[in-house]
This record gives structure tokens, sequence and C-alpha cells, in this order.
């Protein structure tokens, strides 16, 4: 559907670097990022607001590069929705129709069985500035759905929402992209967004892509670090690799050499270890070979949200870590956990991973 | 009601100030309305000297307007819109009539547009004087108040949301489409603002226009002509007419760009 290669644009203090990518037919790609690494500037490329000043966009196997927006058949959302502040509901949505020189007729019925899709019919004659932003989200997809464009385009559609009504937009364009089949490109900073939505996952950092694949993949294979932090994981192991390839990991003790499913390069002589917190076990039945390895760790914090409790450990060897139980898990432990106490803490194998250190 | 709170002496210096201000400008219009003799009045409306110089003035304030207006707006949405080199010269050459002693601006325009000018010239070869006349009147208004169309314009432009522009691209509008369609419509208040001082700000010039045009009269010439040949007397019931006018015509387009409440 779309294919983009090799984009560079330089514009103030943005700029692109040599970006690749496709989004498939009927593909939910999420583009994630951290703000400012130029994310909105490439969808507005995409969308022929800019030009590249190298490489080619293809829409469709057509090399759409120099087309004027207007011409590409594109659905842009953006963040904070763009309504018309000087039309009603009903004429934004109506305006590309319009433009296209349907008879009023033809219009209605458009906006009244795509406001019927959205729910949206019994807002239809106010203004935007009346709305909530739910609301508003929902005439903006379907300003943009009404035109049967070949893609929707969505920038940060979700972050101007209130957690409850995210939550359901976030169920909402799951249920447009199944029924409708369009394909989306969506861009975010947040990461449960994109694991609630995408297909596949493009990650991006200071303006280039510099890591791809499916959500579970790439979160199981983080490329470095940086996409790791990205992805939430939040412990890492400096680790030591010995020239029989065995892995010392400073701060926890020895450790038997794990084996992973891929091994490091020879010239990696210095990882990181990524640990996941769930595959932080505490209070670990007896090693049946699930485990890495199992260390005493001293509880240093604990801290309580609505939904869960955060614990941090520290190992006598300056490691620190940090997981979090539900209220449900923390009901079935075998022992309370009270700060300063020292546990036995579990790393399981599955979901422990590697990247190479900096 | 806006809520005000704070300290007694605050509000009162502020709100005093305020009141001093307030009566410098509505006390001499007061005292010029008020003490107009309605028979003079009368007598001035019937007076075809005086009618002819107050239509000519809205006319060829108008038309210095409507012109402006046809060449200032895309200048103000380029001003408001991109950035390129030199764009702080222009922004500060647009400001320069206001600034300026609008003799002066008289003058300046006399030495282009007069025959001594090949520009001048050669329009007036082709038919289009600007001494003595009211192509020249419009010229002279225009020149002196067109920053004020502009820069309402360009401040109309920028509180609009570029994001708007951009979406009704994406939504098949070509930049003309999305100009007409979404930028005019939200900032026509601004610009009819703008126009509207623009038209106050041309009907009452006087400086520029002596210069390029004694004749025909516009209504503030006729008013110094009259003080100037007659005395007081005869040239207030003329500047009485004429601002009771203006404010009628002001108040009443004020009344039009002023944003309506939403039931």
């Amino acid at each position: 559907m779309l294919r983009l290669v090799d984009i560079s644009l330089k514009l103030g203090n943005f700029s692109l670097r040599n970006i690749s990518f496709d989004v498939k037919r009927g593909e939910y790609v999420v583009l994630l990022g951290p703000t400012g690494t130029g994310k909105t500037v490439l969808l507005e490329t995409i969308a022929g607001l800019y030009h590249p000043d190298s490489g080619n966009i293809y829409l469709k196997d057509l090399d759409v590069t120099r087309f004027p927006p207007e011409t590409r058949h594109l659905g842009v959302v953006y963040q904070d929705y763009a309504l018309f502040p000087h039309l009603t509901v009903h004429a934004n949505i109506a305006f590309g129709l319009k433009l296209m020189g349907k008879t009023d007729r033809d219009v209605r019925n458009a906006v009244s069985k795509m406001a019927h899709f959205l729910d949206i019919d019994h807002i239809l004659d106010r203004r935007p500035r009346l709305l909530s932003g739910g609301e508003r989200q929902r005439v903006a997809l379907a300003r943009a759905l009404i035109l049967k464009p070949y893609m929707l385009l969505l920038d940060e559609p979700l972050s101007a929402l209130d957690r409850l009504t995210r939550d359901r937009l976030r169920r909402e364009l799951k249920r447009i992209h199944g029924e409708i089949g369009v394909s989306i490109l969506h861009i975010t900073h947040d990461l449960s967004e994109a694991f609630f939505l995408a297909d596949r996952l493009i990650i991006m950092k200071d303006g280039a892509v510099i890591q791809e694949g499916n959500p579970e993949e790439t979160l199981r294979h983080p490329g470095n670090r940086f996409v790791a932090e990205l992805l939430g994981i939040e412990n890492f192991i400096p680790a030591k690799i010995g020239p029989g390839g065995q892995v010392f990991l400073e701060g926890l003790g020895t450790s038997d050499p794990p084996l992973f499913s891929s091994e490091p390069g020879e010239k990696v002589k210095k990882i990181y270890l990524t640990i996941p917190g769930w595959a932080i076990d505490l209070f670990p039945a007896k090693d049946n070979g699930a485990y890495l390895s199992q260390v005493n760790m001293r509880v240093v914090g604990l801290n309580h949200t609505e939904a869960y409790m955060e614990i941090e450990l520290e190992h006598e060897r300056g490691a620190r870590l940090s997981t979090t139980l539900s209220w449900r898990e923390v009901t079935m432990l075998p022992t309370p956990i009270e700060s300063g106490k020292i546990i036995k803490v579990g790393l399981l194998k599955e979901g422990t991973y590697w990247v190479p250190g900096d | 009601m806006i809520p005000f709170s704070g300290r007694k002496s605050f509000r009162f210096a502020f709100s005093g100030l305020g009141v001093i201000l307030i009566i410098l400008i509505a006390v001499p219009l007061l005292r010029m309305i008020l003490s107009a003799d309605p028979e003079v009045m009368r007598s001035t409306i019937a007076d075809r000297e005086v009618m002819a110089s107050i239509f000519l003035t809205l006319r060829c304030a108008l038309w210095a307007t409507i012109a402006c207006a046809i060449l200032g707006i895309p200048l103000a949405y380029l001003l408001a819109r991109w950035n390129f080199p030199g764009k702080s010269l222009v922004q500060g050459l647009v400001d320069i009539p206001v600034m300026i002693p609008h003799t002066a601006a008289g003058i300046a325009l006399l030495m282009v547009y007069g025959r001594n000018f090949f520009l001048g010239k050669t329009l007036n070869e082709i038919g289009l004087d600007f001494v003595g006349t009211e192509t020249g009147i419009s010229l002279a208004m225009a020149y002196v108040s067109l920053p004020f169309l502009v820069n309402a314009a360009k401040d109309g432009f920028l509180a609009i949301d570029p994001k708007l522009e951009r979406v009704a691209r994406t939504l098949g509008a070509s930049p003309w489409q999305a100009f007409f369609r979404v930028s005019i419509p939200l900032a026509w208040r601004s610009i009819l603002s703008g126009s509207i001082m623009m038209w106050a700000r041309g009907i009452s010039e006087f400086g520029a226009v002596i210069i390029l045009a004694y004749h025909p009269m516009t209504a503030p010439i006729l008013i110094w002509e009259r003080f100037q040949a007659y005395g007081l007397k005869y040239a207030k019931p003329v500047a009485v007419l004429l601002i009771l006018l203006c404010l009628l015509i002001f108040a009443l387009l004020r009344w039009l760009a002023e944003p309506k409440k939403e039931t």
C-alpha cells in the first residue's frame, strides 16, 4: 500500500534520515518513538505536506513523492483533531465530499451513514468547540474515513484524552480497523497503545528507524538499550563475555553461563542483560532449569499505585531490579514483603535477553 | 462581569487613570456635538458642497480599502505563513507609512505620481491622473492607512492553526480552496475590523491628501478651509456632521464584526 524508500528531510530542528519501511494493505502499523523525534514530520511528509529532500514515496506502487497532498487520497487525524471551528460537525465531515462536487443528497446520506457507524449522529449540528475530546476524535475520523482513503495516518490520536476515553477509543480504533480494513499508520509515544493496536511496530529515534517487527518479537529481542527502554524494560544488568562465550554478570554474583537463542557475536565484549519485570520471580520454585539464576536480594523500595505494587530490589553486589505485582499477586505471596527484607529472586530464562553495551 | 480580586487601592488607581483617559477622549466630542445649533446643522446638511465632500471622502476611502484588501490580504497571508529572506524588511516597510509625517508621505507620492516622474507621466498618458483627482485622493488615503489592514489580516491568519489548512489539503482541497474555505472564513473578522480601521483612517486623512489633491475637496480639507476662511463657527457644523456620520457607520460595522454568542 505504502512504501517509503530512503526518505531524508531536513526541516528546522527536525531531520529525517534514510527512512524506509512499508505498510501492507489492511495492516495496522504503529510508529513508536519518543516525542520530538520527527514522527509528525514524517507523517506530514507521507501526506504530502512536505516534500522530502531525497527518497521516494510509493502509494499503491505509484511514485507520489512530488504529488500535492490533495491528490494522495490519505486521511490524516491530528492529535488535537484540527476540526474546522467555523463549521458544524456535519459540515466538517462533509468537507471533502463537497469539494468533490457531490450533490447535497449524496453528501447527507454519506454523512449520516458515517455518523451512525461512529455513533455521532446526535452531535451533527454542533460546533467542534462544544464537543468532548472523544467526540472530536470520532468526528476527525469520520471526516477522513468518509472519503474512503487508501490509508489513515494517525498522529498521536489518543494522547489528548483522559484515560477512560483513551481506553475506550483504542478499542474503537481496533473495531474500525477490523470492520473497514483500512491500512493504518499510527504514530505514538505510548507503549501500551502501540502494543494494543499494532500488527507491526516501527521504532524511531532521532529521525531514523532503528527497529521494526511484530510487537512480541520486538519486545523479546530489542536491538539495543534504547529500544528496550522504550519498550518499558527497566532492568539492565551489565555483563561481560568471557573468551569461552561465558557471560559474567556484574553486580549479581556468579552465574552459570547462560545460553541465548541468538549469541552475541565474537566482537561484542560487553552486553546488558535485559530482564522484563514479569521475568522476575519472587520466591521461586526449586530450580528446574527455567531460571537463569536464583539470587538473594534485599527489598529496598515498595511503591503503591491503584492497580499494582512496585517492588525495588538490590543485590549485595550492587545490581538493582524492579518488578510489579498486581494486588491479587500480592495477596498470593507466601510471606508478606516488607522493605529491608532479603528474599529469594529467580530470573526466568524466558524473557531475559541481551542487548549490546554502549 | 470580570471577576476582579485584589487590593482596593490597586483597583482604585487603575480605574482612576482609565477614567481620566476616557474623559480626555469623550469631552471634546461631546462638547462639539452638544453645542451644535440644530438650525445651523439643518442648513449644513442642505449645503450641497458639504454633502458632496463628505460622500467623496467616504467613497475615496472605500476604494482605497477595497484596493488594499485585494493587494494586502495575500501579502498578510504570506507574512503570517511563510518565512522568506528579507521578511522583517518587508514587515518594516509595511509599517513605515504610519510612522512618517503624512505631509511628507504626500510629497513622496507627488514625486512619484506627479507628472515630473516617468511613472506618473506614463500613467497620466494612459488616463490615470493622480494630481487633483479622486484617484489621487484614494492613493494618498491608501498609502498612509494600509498598515492597519495588512497587520490586522496578518494577525487574523496567525491566529489560525496551520494544521487546519493542512487537514483541508489532505481532504482534497487545493491551496486556493483551503485558503477560501478555511483561512478566509476563520480570519474574516480580523480582516473586516482591519478594513474598518483602514477606512476610518482613510476618511480622516488630511496631510497626504491635501498635497496630492486640494480639489476635489475631502471633508477634512473642507473643514480646514472653512476654519481658515470663515472661522470656527462655519467649520464646526461640517465637523460635527462628519463625526456623527462616521460614528454611525463604525458602530454598525463593529457590530457586524463582533462575534455573536452561540445559542
